[in-house]
């Protein structure tokens, strides 16, 4: 297998899981907005940061000057051109990696993302508003999850399989510790301080459902949602497909499948101890933000890794 | 379908002139009349969504983006009995084994220009040329291992070989795509008919690239160099590395080891290559050696050639023999290097470098074709009848300033084939490529890629230029009767 080859079979299943992720985390954020009492608002900011798309929402509206409505940031997170991180981008890069990768996937997948571009650019002027934004996130969604089960469903096992499972496995990592982050800086800004404890709940209840979540949280934990708990859910769970701990468990799965290389292995290692020795309540104690920043930069690291030692040739 | 009063202006490849149709498209032609218009509707429907699914695209940049265009795919197929191919199959193993002896000849001893039968002069600055390559003898003195020779028929339906595209050729994909869809489409044919299958291609190339490894013995690595997803063929290099399970390469996915050994970088590190079918030009291929900007192609590439150490195909350097004004020389070079006339003649040409016939082209330049020598395409050239009198008078100009740049042929009356119109069958003008393949023997397709001109009237086939395709069906009469 070409490593150029690798690289964007590792980057499209990267962008496709993006996309994914990116349209669940808007649709939470549009839902809990409608839930929230007069005396609170929702906070777009810190999802803008955890996409890392602040630096270009800043460009475009400097402090000081007029900011934008929701409808407008929402445009800025979907269909903005500009912002490299917005969805319409995203899926953009998975549409060009698939083209220059053709040969190795199955036809029904170039088709499938093709339309999903193109369906993207077709409702650029209506993303923005919440009338068709439930539609317009869900079809996204669908269609991304399609692509998924096609390749599932239709591709070989071999090397160039396990490049697309690392890459699902490495982006789903780290849009969960992004999520995590989000919610731990506070997706919700109430008008007095006193009642930020009472949405506290209620925020970690929206982060779980973003991670289509919510449903196995109550079914295995059996609990109401508590912040420790949900952190301990999403970070550590061994079954939960979206937790941190159960994709960098996949990963160590699919790393004997490969050729072997040691400083991917070193670097896995890392992250995996780092969450293993994770414990919850310390964690909120002292802030998640500061241990999902250490996770997502070990995450970097195992990424750098693998371009190391398989991608450059 | 309704034949009656479908009247071709020139020769037709499926109606004679007194309204039958030729013995060997007969079965195709009542087949036809016995679809109503609604059936042929439904399977020109077909077809396309066939050709769709099966992604058949090519590239066209317009505008600034790059757009995937399906080809279009006329339904009728174009018909040649066996026995004529047979005969077009040997003229064309002959040029193309001329050809090569030529190019191995200009690249050694030029024993031909030494015999005054080809011209200095013309070497000299022919665009084509690439002195880099004197001196080298490339495995099996094969030069040209893949090429593609434009054949035209004329009014009388005498078949001319109109050029020989010996750089990087294309269109074979197309061939065999074609026949897929015609296969769908017209199943019943198929099985009562002796058409002649087209699909063994990717295979002969195949054997024809392996039998160039520098390591007889060991399977060897072969890759299709491809200047990557923005090129116009980008299609059909994918579909041949596919097809003949070789890797796909780009220029950044190779590189020349201090050994003058070719590798490419794969995940389980770099592993050698033994062939290369480069569809990058020439002038992109090593920027150690060509064009020094270029980003296309992998440095170091013409040293381990030299070295023998990979094998290129088709050889840097092949397309010293493709051009307008070379082609002219074509049936000498058969006498010279096989002692035979040739088997399939030449369009007539009248080359401006000479003073006699540049004078005729000047004063008759409103009844010829007139070509620059090195463009392909069909860019760059004015046809005679069909231009202004202001185009004469540049053309005239440019003729003058630079006369071994141009070539004049008759305007040939272009054979036609019906094509399906709105209102019934049309005829279209259209030209053949056969893909000639050159290892110890030599491999002509059957048949080859029929380019349309789907504008009526318009003698332009390329698919740059608004052309589409036809299925080519070499249909043996003897077998079938």
């Amino acid at each position: 297998m070409l490593s150029r080859v690798a690289a964007n079979l590792y980057w499209f299943s990267r962008y496709l899981r993006r996309a994914e992720n990116l349209a669940r985390l808007v649709n939470v954020g549009s839902q809990l907005q409608l839930d929230l009492p007069r005396s609170a608002r929702f906070a777009w900011r810190p999802l803008i940061e955890t996409l890392g798309a602040a630096d270009e929402f800043d460009r475009q509206h400097p402090a000081g000057g007029k900011q934008p409505d929701e409808a407008g940031v929402i445009r800025f997170l979907l269909v903005d051109p500009e912002n490299p991180q917005s969805l319409h981008e995203v899926v953009r890069q998975a549409r060009e990696l698939q083209r220059s990768v053709r040969e190795t996937l199955p036809q029904d997948c170039w088709v499938a993302i093709n339309d999903l571009y193109l369906y993207i650019e077709a409702s650029t002027d209506r993303a923005g508003s919440r009338r068709y934004r439930q539609e317009f996130l869900d079809r996204v969604i669908d269609s991304c999850l399609r692509v998924s089960a096609l390749l599932t469903a239709n591709v070989s096992r071999d090397i160039g399989f396990q490049f697309l499972r690392l890459g699902t496995a490495i982006e789903q990592a780290d849009m969960t510790s992004r999520i995590i982050d989000t919610a731990a800086a506070g997706l919700i800004q109430p008008r007095i301080e006193d009642d930020a404890e009472a949405f506290r709940e209620m925020q970690w209840m929206s982060v779980l459902q973003c991670l289509a979540a919510y449903q196995m949280y109550r079914r295995h934990l059996r609990q109401r949602v508590s912040a420790e708990l949900a952190l301990q859910f999403l970070l550590k769970d061994r079954q939960f497909p979206r937790s941190v701990l159960f994709c960098l468990t996949r990963i160590q799965g699919i790393l004997p499948l490969m050729p072997a290389r040691r400083p991917v292995q070193l670097a896995l290692n890392r992250v995996l101890g780092s969450v293993f020795d994770a414990d919850p309540a310390r964690v909120l104690k002292t802030g998640p933000g500061a241990f999902m920043d250490r996770l997502q930069v070990e995450l970097d690291a195992l990424d750098g890794a693998l371009r190391q030692s398989y991608f450059t040739g | 379908m309704d034949w009656t009063g479908y009247r071709s202006p020139t020769w037709d490849e499926l109606i004679g002139h007194d309204g039958q149709p030729h013995t060997a498209a007969r079965p195709l032609v009542d087949y036809l009349a016995s679809l109503s218009r609604g059936e042929l509707a439904e399977r020109q429907l077909a077809a396309d969504v066939t050709a769709r699914v099966m992604g058949v695209t090519f590239t066209v940049y317009t505008e600034g983006r790059n757009v995937d265009r399906t080809l279009p795919f006329d339904l009728i197929p174009r018909v040649i009995a066996r026995a004529e191919w047979d005969r077009t199959a040997a003229g064309l193993r002959q040029r193309i084994q001329a050809l090569n002896l030529f190019i191995g000849d200009i690249y050694g001893a030029q024993k031909i220009v030494k015999d005054k039968v080809f011209p200095e002069f013309l070497l000299k600055d022919s665009v084509n040329f690439r002195p880099q390559c004197v001196g080298i003898r490339p495995p099996l003195d094969i030069w040209a291992h893949i090429c593609g020779s434009d054949l035209v028929r004329d009014g009388d339906g005498t078949l001319y070989a109109l050029e020989d595209n010996l750089r990087i050729p294309s269109g074979v994909s197309y061939m065999i795509e074609n026949r897929m869809v015609s296969k769908r489409v017209f199943p019943e044919l198929f099985e009562t008919s002796a058409i002649l299958p087209v699909d063994d291609y990717p295979a002969q190339l195949y054997d024809t690239l392996a039998a160039l490894s520098p390591r007889p013995g060991d399977t060897p690595v072969i890759a299709l160099l491809t200047p990557g997803i923005y090129n116009s063929a980008y299609f059909e290099h994918c579909y041949l590395a596919q097809s003949m399970g070789v890797e796909l390469v780009e220029g950044g996915d190779l590189f020349v080891g201090d050994d003058d050994v070719c590798y490419m970088r794969t995940v389980y590190g770099p592993r050698r290559i033994d062939v290369i079918y480069r569809r990058v030009d020439d002038m992109f291929i090593d920027p150690e050696v060509f064009r020094p900007e270029s980003l296309l192609g992998v440095p170091g590439l013409i040293r381990s050639w030299r070295a023998g150490n990979v094998a290129l195909a088709n050889a840097p350097g092949a397309g010293v023999a493709d051009d307008k004004v070379v082609f002219a020389y074509v049936p000498k070079m058969i006498k010279y290097y096989l002692g035979e006339e040739a088997i399939l003649p030449n369009v007539p040409s009248y080359l401006c470098h000479d003073d006699k016939e540049r004078a005729y082209v000047l004063d008759h330049i409103e009844e010829l074709v007139v070509k620059p020598a090195n463009e392909s395409g069909g860019y760059g050239m004015l046809i005679g009848p069909r231009a202004s009198k202001t185009e004469h008078a540049q053309f005239r100009e440019l003729i003058k300033a630079n006369p071994r740049n141009y070539v004049a042929q008759p305007t040939l009356s272009l054979s036609t084939a019906p094509i399906l119109g709105d209102h019934g069958p049309e005829p279209r003008h259209l030209d053949l490529r056969p893909f000639v393949l050159s290892r110890k023997d030599i491999y002509v397709t059957t048949g080859g890629l029929t380019r349309v001109a789907m504008k009526k009237d318009s003698l332009v086939v390329n698919s740059s230029q608004g052309g589409g395709a036809k299925d080519t069906w070499v249909v043996d009469t003897e077998e079938a009767s």
